[in-house]
C-alpha cells in the first residue's frame, strides 16, 4: 500500500512542479479525511493540484466556479418540473461528487458560501426537505484569493475550523518553473494520468491512517500545543477542541506517508502550520489571520517531551 | 517613612530575583513566608500554656503545647506548598475607556496539587481570593481603575495564602507584565469634520445597510449621543437603550485633531466620541492625527485602529 | 485584613462541635447550669446564622456577662482560685460563641478553645482524658483552616476535618521529640490549685469506724514496683503517719509529729528494698512506705514518726523512688522520758481495761512477754474480724475487749495501743495500707483504699520501736491474703459496690483485662504523667549518657530538624516529578550532548535534536542514534519501556563521548 501512495507523490509532483512539501500534506489531509483550503494568487497551480489529486485518486471531480451571483442551489442542486412525469424531478447540483473544488470561495456570498460548509461538515444535503447523502468518500478543496478585493467575503472564523488543512502553494522555484516553461502545458498531462487507486484502497488507507498509534506522551504533546494557545496572551483566542482533534489526525495521516505506525512529535510540527495557521490570530494584530509567526511560536517554546 | 527609603533597593531586589514574565512558577526562590499577626497570637497562647505547664507540672499540658507548636512547624511546610508549584499566566487585558475598570485575566494553574485560598490583587487595595483545582485552572479577572489612556500597567501582583491555619503568610510579588489599552473617555461634542477632497458627489459605493431612517433600538454604550436616548424605554425599566439609525451613503468622513480646539485630551475625547458614534451607524470615515492618517473605514477593525491610536496618541509608551 | 470578614459556614460548624467536644468533661466538675447555658447560647447561635434571630446587642451581651458572673459567684462562692476561673473561662467561651460574627472573633474563640482545653487536665490526667482531648483540638484545627478557607469554597465540612488530622498526624513525631527533649522546669510560682475535695482516703485522726469506711472503696492508692522480687506480703506495711493523740475515742495526729522536728535517729542496717512508688494525688502531705524509708526527692522529708512528708500536699500524680530498710532499728537510744507523748492516756474511762492492763503488767514485767501476753489474748479469745462491728457506746474499748469481740482493724490497733499505755509501755497507732494486689504484668503493686489499716508500734529501751498487728491474731488471711479473703465467710467484700470488677477476680479472661488496663495506666503515669525535672533527666542519662547542655539543645534542634525534612519529603514528594524512567533518561541524554555544546531547544523533538547532534559528533553518530531510536520505539511507538535498555544505550552514549569538548575519545 506504502509503494502505491509512492507512487501516486511521484504521479502529482509530475505534473506539480516543485511542490512536494505542499502535496505531500495535501495527500495528508485527504489521508485524514479532511477538507482543504488553498490560499493562494491566481494562476499557481492550484486548480492542477486538485485536478491531479482527483485522477490519481480515482475520484469523480467537480469544479464550483465561485461568484457573488452564486446561489446555494447552484451548488447543490434544484427541483425542475418534468413536463413528462408530472413531477419535480431533483436535479443534483456540482457538490455530488467526490472531490469537488470551490474555486475563490471568498467570492460568493455568505449564504452560498455556508450552503456548501454545511454540506462539508454533515456529509449529507437538505433541499426541500429531502436528505440526500453526498457520495463516500467527499472532498472539498477550496481556494481563495490571500489579497482581499472589493466584493470579497472573508470566511469567518468558525468557517475556518471546518478546513483540516490551509495550504498555500506559493511561487515556485526557480529550477521549477523553468522545468515548466520549457515542459508541456501542465493541463494536457492531466488526462494522461491514471488513476493508482481504487475507492477500496483509498477507504483501507483511510481506515489504516486512523490507526496509526499515538502514544501518552505525544498527546500530551498535543495537549501542551493546544493549552498554549489557550493561555498565552499574544493569541487572540485557543483552539478549538475538534483543532486538537484534526491536529492530531493530520499527525497520523504525516506519519503514515512517512512509512511509520507511530506518531513522533516531529509529524505533529510537520502539520502544525498548515492545520492550526488558518485557525490562530495574534491579538495585536487585529486584521487578517498572522497564524505564520503564532506558528512559529508554538514550535519554538512549547516543550515537545 | 522608612519604607519609602528602602523601596528602590527593595524594587531592584526584586526585579532580578522575579523577572517579569508572561508566566511565572512560583517556587523556593520566589516565595516569602512568614508568621501574620494571628500567628503572633497563636505564639503568645503557646507560651501561655507553657507557663501553665510548668506551674502545673503537667505532662499533659506540656504535651498540647508541644504539639500546638508542631503543628506550627508543619505548617510553615503546608503553607509554603499551598503556593508552590502554582502557575500563574497573563492572560489579556480588555481595552477600556477612561474612568471603567480594566479587568486583567490571569489563569491560575495548578502544578497537580489543588490550592485553596490563594489571594492576588495591588495592595493597598483589597486582594481576591481563589481557589484552584488540583490539576486545574482558574481564569481571575482582576479589575482595576482606568484613569489615564494609553497603557494601563498595574505593575508587580501580590499573590499570597495564608491556607491552612492563617498563622503563616506565603506570598510572592509577580510581574506578569499586564498591560490593558485604555481608551480616552468619550466627549459629545461638535463633529470635526473635513470633507473628503475632490470626491463632492454622492457615494457611489453602498456602505452601511441603508438609509436614514430609524433601524430599532440597541444597548446604551459610552459615546453614544445622550439626544438618541430612548427615555421612554429606560422608564418602563428596560435600561438605557438609544434609537439607532442606519448611516447615509455618501461622502467620506475625516475626522481631524487639527481642525478641533481646546487641550490635547479635550480633542482626543472627542475624536473618541465620534469613532464611537460613526461606527455604531456603521459609517466609513478615516482619522487623521497629527502625523497619522487611518482610513477610511469602517468595521470593528478599523474602529479598533482608530481608538487604540487615539490611546496611545501622545503618551509615552 | 482590616475588614470584618463573614464566618464560612463550614468554620461555624467546626467550631460548634469543638466547643461542645471541649466543654464536655469539665462538666464533671463545673455547675450544672452551665449545661444548660451553654444550651441556649448554641440554639441562640444557630438561630441567628440562619437569620431567624438577630445578634445580641450591647444591652444583651452585658446582661449575659452579668448572668455568667453572677452564676459563677453563686455557685463557687468566689470568682477567684481555679474552679472559679474555670466556670469563667467556660462562661467566656460561650459567650464568645454567641457575638462571634467576624473572622476575628471566630480566631478568639478557637484560642479560647485550646485554654478551656488545657484546664481539663489540671482536673484529670487520665490516659482517656489525654486520648479524648485530642477530638476537641482536631475540631478546634478543622474550625481554624475553615476560617480561612475562601468564602466562595464549597467544601465539605469532612474534607476540613481530614485535613486538621493530618497536620495532628504530621506534628505529632515533632510533638514527641519535644516532649522528650524540652528541658521541665520548676514551677516558675505557685498557681491556685484543683479542690480535691471529694477524694478519701486517710486522714490525721481516726475513730474506729473510719477505715471500716474505706474498705468500701476500691480507688487506687498507689503503685509500688519494686526492683527485685516482690517482697511476701505480710511485711507490707505501708506507712503513712501515726496517731499518737487519743482523747477518748478517737486517735489523731500529735501536735509535735505535725511540725518539723528533728530527724530521729536511726540505723541503716540489713538488706535494704528499693522501689518506686506512683501515688494518686491525696491533697495530703503524706507519701506511703515501708519501715524505714528515705526518698530521693529533695521537698520530702523523713519525719519525728518515720513517716515520709512532703513539703506541698500532692494534689497531683508523684512518682518517687524508695530505699526501705527493713531491719533498721529506730530510736533506740531515746530517753524513756522522751516517750511521754506515746503515754498520754485521757484520765478517764475505759475502767475495765484499765483493771486488765493493770493486771496484764503485774503479772509480765517484761515488755515483751505482756506484749505477747496481749496478741495471745486476741488469738485466743473469740474474737470476730468484721466490718459491722456494731455501734460503740462510752467506754468503746471496754464493750469491745469483753463484750462485743468483733472489730476491725482500728479496733484491735486501738485497743492494743490504750492497753500497752495503760500498762506503761510508750504505744501509738500507725496509720497506713497494708498488702497490695501484685500485677504480673508489670512487676508491681497495687495499692486501693480497701488496704487500709491500722497497726501498733511501741517501744521498749535498746529495741527501739517495734511494730506489732493484733489484726494478724485475729484474722491472718487478712495479712496474708487480702480483705476480700478475711470478710469471704461474712461476704462483706465490697458489698456497696456490686458491679466492681475487683469482686469478680476469679473470672480469669476479667481479670487479665483489668490487670492490663492497670499496667497501661501504670506505665502512663510512670512514663508521661510523671515525665518531670528528675525523670526526664534520669531518663536521657540512661538513652544518652552523661547530659550535656549542649548535647540536648543539639539533639533536640536537629532532632527537630530531621523530623521537619521528613515530613517535608513526605508532603512534597521530590521524586513524583520524575518518577518516569524514560523522561530522566532523555535528560542525562541532553545533559552529556550539552556538554558538548549541543542543547535542545524545548520545541524541538527528540528525532530533530538526535538528528543534528548526529551531524555535529559524526563519530558518535551511531551511539546517538541508537540512543534515540530506543526512545521514541519507547515512548512513541508502544514498545514496552525498558529502562535497562534505555540505560544501557546512554551509557554508550557517555562512553563514545569524550569527556570535554575538543579532547577525543581514544
Amino acid at each position: 500500500m506504502r509503494t502505491k501512495l509512492e507512487a501516486c507523490l511521484d504521479a502529482i509532483n509530475r505534473v506539480v512542479l516543485g511542490k512536494e512539501p505542499q502535496v505531500r500534506l495535501a495527500l495528508a489531509c485527504l489521508l485524514a479525511k479532511g477538507h482543504l483550503l488553498l490560499e493562494d494568487l491566481p494562476g499557481m497551480g492550484k486548480t492542477t493540484l486538485s485536478h491531479a489529486l482527483a485522477k490519481i485518486l480515482g475520484l469523480s471531480f467537480q469544479r464550483i466556479q465561485f461568484t457573488s451571483d452564486l446561489l446555494p442551489g447552484d451548488i447543490l442542486g434544484t427541483s425542475v418540473f418534468d413536463k413528462d412525469s408530472g413531477q419535480f424531478v431533483f436535479h443534483p447540483g456540482p457538490v455530488f461528487a467526490e472531490l469537488v473544488l470551490a474555486d475563490e470561495i471568498n467570492r460568493a456570498t455568505p449564504k452560498s458560501q455556508s450552503a456548501l460548509l454545511e454540506a462539508m461538515e454533515e456529509g449529507q444535503v437538505t433541499i426541500e426537505g429531502a436528505t440526500r447523502p453526498l457520495p463516500e468518500p467527499f472532498f472539498v478543496i477550496a481556494t481563495q484569493n490571500p489579497v482581499s478585493q472589493g466584493g470579497t467575503f472573508a470566511l469567518p472564523e468558525s468557517q475556518l475550523d471546518r478546513f483540516l488543512m490551509r495550504l498555500s502553494l506559493g511561487y515556485p522555484a526557480k529550477a521549477a518553473e523553468k522545468a515548466l516553461l520549457l515542459g508541456e502545458a501542465r493541463r494536457e498531462l492531466l488526462p494522461k494520468l491514471d488513476p493508482l487507486l481504487d475507492h477500496a484502497e483509498l477507504a483501507a488507507l483511510q481506515a489504516e491512517v486512523s490507526r496509526v498509534r499515538a502514544s501518552d506522551a505525544l498527546v500530551d504533546y498535543v495537549l501542551r500545543l493546544v493549552e498554549a494557545t489557550r493561555s498565552q496572551a499574544q493569541f487572540a483566542w485557543g483552539l478549538s477542541p475538534r483543532a486538537s482533534l484534526a491536529l492530531l489526525a493530520a499527525a497520523r495521516a504525516w506519519a503514515y506517508l512517512a512509512g511509520r505506525d507511530y506518531v513522533i512529535p516531529e509529524d505533529v510540527q510537520a502539520v502544525l502550520g498548515a492545520v492550526v495557521g488558518h485557525r490562530l490570530r495574534e491579538r495585536a494584530d487585529a486584521t487578517g489571520h498572522g497564524g505564520g509567526t503564532l506558528v512559529q511560536w508554538l514550535l519554538r517554546e512549547v516543550p515537545a517531551l | 517613612m522608612l519604607k519609602a527609603r528602602f523601596a528602590p533597593y527593595w524594587n531592584r531586589w526584586l526585579a532580578r530575583r522575579l523577572p517579569t514574565a508572561p508566566q511565572v512558577t512560583l517556587n523556593q526562590r520566589r516565595i516569602f513566608i512568614v508568621p501574620t499577626r494571628v500567628g503572633a497570637a497563636f505564639g503568645v497562647a503557646l507560651v501561655l500554656m507553657l507557663l501553665a505547664a510548668i506551674n502545673y507540672q503537667s505532662s499533659l499540658a506540656y504535651g498540647l503545647t508541644f504539639l500546638l507548636l508542631a503543628v506550627f512547624l508543619v505548617t510553615i511546610l503546608h503553607t509554603y506548598r499551598n503556593l508552590a508549584t502554582l502557575v500563574l499566566k497573563a492572560g489579556g487585558g480588555n481595552a477600556v475607556f477612561v474612568g471603567e475598570h480594566a479587568r486583567f485575566q490571569v489563569r491560575l494553574e495548578s502544578g497537580g496539587r489543588a490550592h485553596q485560598a490563594i489571594a492576588l490583587g495591588w495592595p493597598p487595595e483589597p486582594l481576591e481570593i481563589y481557589d484552584v483545582p488540583a490539576n486545574g485552572a482558574w481564569e481571575c479577572r482582576l479589575g482595576q481603575a482606568a484613569v489615564r489612556r494609553g497603557w494601563l500597567r498595574p505593575g508587580r501582583m501580590r499573590v499570597e495564602t495564608r491556607f491552612p491555619l492563617g498563622i503563616l503568610v506565603a506570598w510572592s510579588w509577580v510581574d506578569l507584565d499586564l498591560a490593558a489599552l485604555v481608551y480616552p473617555r468619550p466627549l459629545p461634542g461638535e463633529l470635526p469634520l473635513v470633507p473628503a477632497a475632490g470626491d463632492e458627489e454622492e457615494g457611489n459605493r453602498a456602505i452601511g445597510r441603508g438609509a436614514d431612517d430609524y433601524q430599532g433600538l440597541k444597548p446604551y454604550q459610552p459615546g453614544d449621543s445622550k439626544r438618541r436616548l430612548h427615555w421612554k424605554a429606560y422608564s418602563r425599566g428596560q435600561g438605557l437603550l438609544v434609537k439607532d439609525f442606519a448611516a447615509l451613503g455618501g461622502r467620506e468622513l475625516w475626522l481631524d485633531y487639527e481642525s478641533l480646539s481646546g487641550d490635547m485630551e479635550m480633542r482626543v475625547s472627542l475624536l473618541c466620541h465620534w469613532v464611537l458614534a460613526l461606527s455604531e451607524r456603521s459609517q466609513a470615515f478615516g482619522l487623521t492625527l497629527p502625523g497619522l492618517h487611518l482610513g477610511p473605514d469602517e468595521g470593528e477593525a478599523h474602529r479598533d485602529a482608530c481608538l487604540r491610536a487615539l490611546a496611545l496618541f501622545g503618551v509615552a509608551r | 485584613m482590616s475588614t470584618p470578614q463573614a464566618l464560612p459556614r463550614v468554620a461555624l460548624t467546626w467550631l460548634l462541635v469543638a466547643q461542645a467536644l471541649a466543654i464536655l468533661p469539665h462538666f464533671l466538675h463545673v455547675p450544672l447550669w452551665l449545661a444548660g447555658f451553654w444550651l441556649a447560647c448554641v440554639t441562640w447561635r444557630v438561630q441567628a446564622f440562619r437569620m431567624k434571630v438577630g445578634y445580641p446587642g450591647p444591652t444583651a451581651k452585658i446582661a449575659l456577662v452579668a448572668v455568667a458572673a453572677a452564676g459563677a459567684y453563686v455557685s463557687r462562692g468566689t470568682l477567684i482560685g481555679l474552679d472559679g476561673g474555670v466556670v469563667l473561662l467556660i462562661a467566656a467561651f460561650i459567650l464568645k460563641m454567641v457575638e462571634m460574627r467576624s473572622r476575628r472573633d471566630g480566631l478568639v474563640l478557637v484560642f479560647l478553645g485550646f485554654f478551656v482545653v488545657v484546664t481539663s487536665y489540671l482536673f484529670d490526667d487520665s490516659i482517656a482524658t489525654a486520648l479524648y482531648s485530642l477530638l476537641p483540638v482536631t475540631a478546634l484545627l478543622a474550625a481554624l483552616i475553615g476560617l480561612q478557607q475562601s468564602p466562595g469554597a464549597v467544601v465539605r465540612p469532612q474534607a476540613t476535618l481530614r485535613l486538621a488530622g493530618q497536620l495532628l498526624l504530621q506534628a505529632l513525631p515533632l510533638m514527641l521529640l519535644l516532649f522528650v527533649f524540652f528541658p521541665r522546669m520548676e514551677p516558675l510560682w505557685s498557681l491556685p490549685v484543683p479542690d480535691k475535695k471529694g477524694i478519701t482516703g486517710l486522714s490525721d485522726n481516726m475513730s474506729p469506724g473510719d477505715v471500716a469506711e474505706l474498705s468500701q472503696s476500691t480507688e487506687l492508692v498507689f503503685r509500688a514496683r519494686f526492683e527485685g522480687p516482690l517482697p511476701p506480703r505480710r511485711d507490707l506495711y505501708w506507712r503513712a503517719l501515726t496517731l499518737e493523740h487519743y482523747d477518748g475515742r478517737r486517735w489523731s495526729q500529735g501536735y509535735a509529729a505535725q511540725g518539723y522536728g528533728a530527724p530521729p535517729a536511726w540505723r541503716r542496717q540489713g538488706n535494704p528494698l528499693r522501689y518506686s512508688v506512683v501515688m494518686q494525688p491525696t491533697a495530703k502531705p503524706w507519701l506511703f512506705g515501708l519501715d524505714v524509708a528515705e526518698t530521693d526527692r529533695d521537698d520530702v522529708r523523713q519525719m519525728s514518726d518515720f513517716r515520709l512528708q512532703r513539703r506541698r500536699p500532692v494534689d497531683r500524680a508523684l512518682l518517687y523512688q524508695v530505699t526501705s530498710w527493713p531491719q533498721a532499728p529506730r530510736e533506740v537510744n531515746a530517753a524513756p522520758q522522751g516517750m511521754r507523748r506515746a503515754l498520754q492516756l485521757p484520765s478517764a474511762g475505759n475502767p475495765r481495761t484499765r483493771a486488765w492492763a493493770e493486771d496484764l503488767r503485774a503479772r509480765y514485767p517484761a515488755t515483751p512477754d505482756l506484749v505477747k501476753a496481749v496478741l495471745a489474748h486476741f488469738r485466743q479469745e473469740p474474737y470476730v474480724y468484721t466490718l459491722h462491728p456494731g455501734e460503740g457506746g462510752a467506754d468503746d474499748i471496754d464493750q469491745f475487749l469483753f463484750e462485743t469481740r468483733r472489730g476491725f482493724c482500728a479496733h484491735y490497733a486501738g485497743a492494743m495501743a490504750f492497753v500497752l499505755r495503760v500498762a506503761g509501755i510508750p504505744a501509738r497507732v500507725v496509720a497506713g495500707y497494708q498488702g497490695g494486689e501484685p500485677n504480673a504484668a508489670g512487676n508491681y503493686i497495687q495499692v486501693r483504699q480497701f488496704d487500709a489499716h491500722a497497726w501498733v508500734e511501741y517501744w521498749q529501751p535498746d529495741t527501739g520501736w517495734v511494730s506489732a498487728d493484733p489484726t494478724f491474731q485475729v484474722s491472718p488471711e487478712r495479712i496474708e491474703q487480702g480483705l476480700e479473703e478475711a470478710l469471704a465467710k461474712e461476704g462483706t467484700f465490697l458489698e456497696d459496690s456490686p458491679l466492681s470488677p475487683l469482686r469478680y477476680r476469679n473470672l480469669g479472661w476479667l481479670n487479665e483485662l483489668r490487670m492490663t488496663w492497670d499496667n497501661l495506666n501504670y506505665g502512663w503515669q510512670r512514663w508521661v504523667l510523671g515525665y518531670q525535672g528528675e525523670q526526664q533527666l534520669a531518663f536521657l542519662q540512661r538513652w544518652f549518657g552523661a547530659v550535656d547542655g549542649r548535647v540536648f539543645a543539639l539533639s533536640l534542634v536537629g532532632g527537630v530538624g530531621l523530623a521537619f525534612a521528613v515530613v517535608a519529603l513526605f508532603l512534597f514528594k521530590p521524586w513524583v516529578r520524575l518518577r518516569d524512567p524514560q523522561q530522566r533518561a532523555f535528560r542525562d541524554f541532553e545533559i552529556l550532548l550539552a556538554r558538548q555544546g549541543l542543547r535542545r531547544h524545548p520545541g524541538e523533538g527528540p528525532r530533530d535534536f538526535a538528528r543534528r547532534a548526529a551531524a555535529a559528533l559524526p563519530r558518535q553518530a551511531a551511539a546517538i542514534d541508537a540512543f534515540a531510536h530506543l526512545f521514541e520505539a519507547q515512548r512513541y511507538a508502544g514498545e514496552p519501556a525498558a529502562s535497562q535498555a534505555l540505560r544501557d544505550a546512554l551509557k554508550a552514549v557517555r562512553r563514545a563521548l569524550p569527556w570535554r569538548p575538543g579532547v577525543s575519545s581514544s
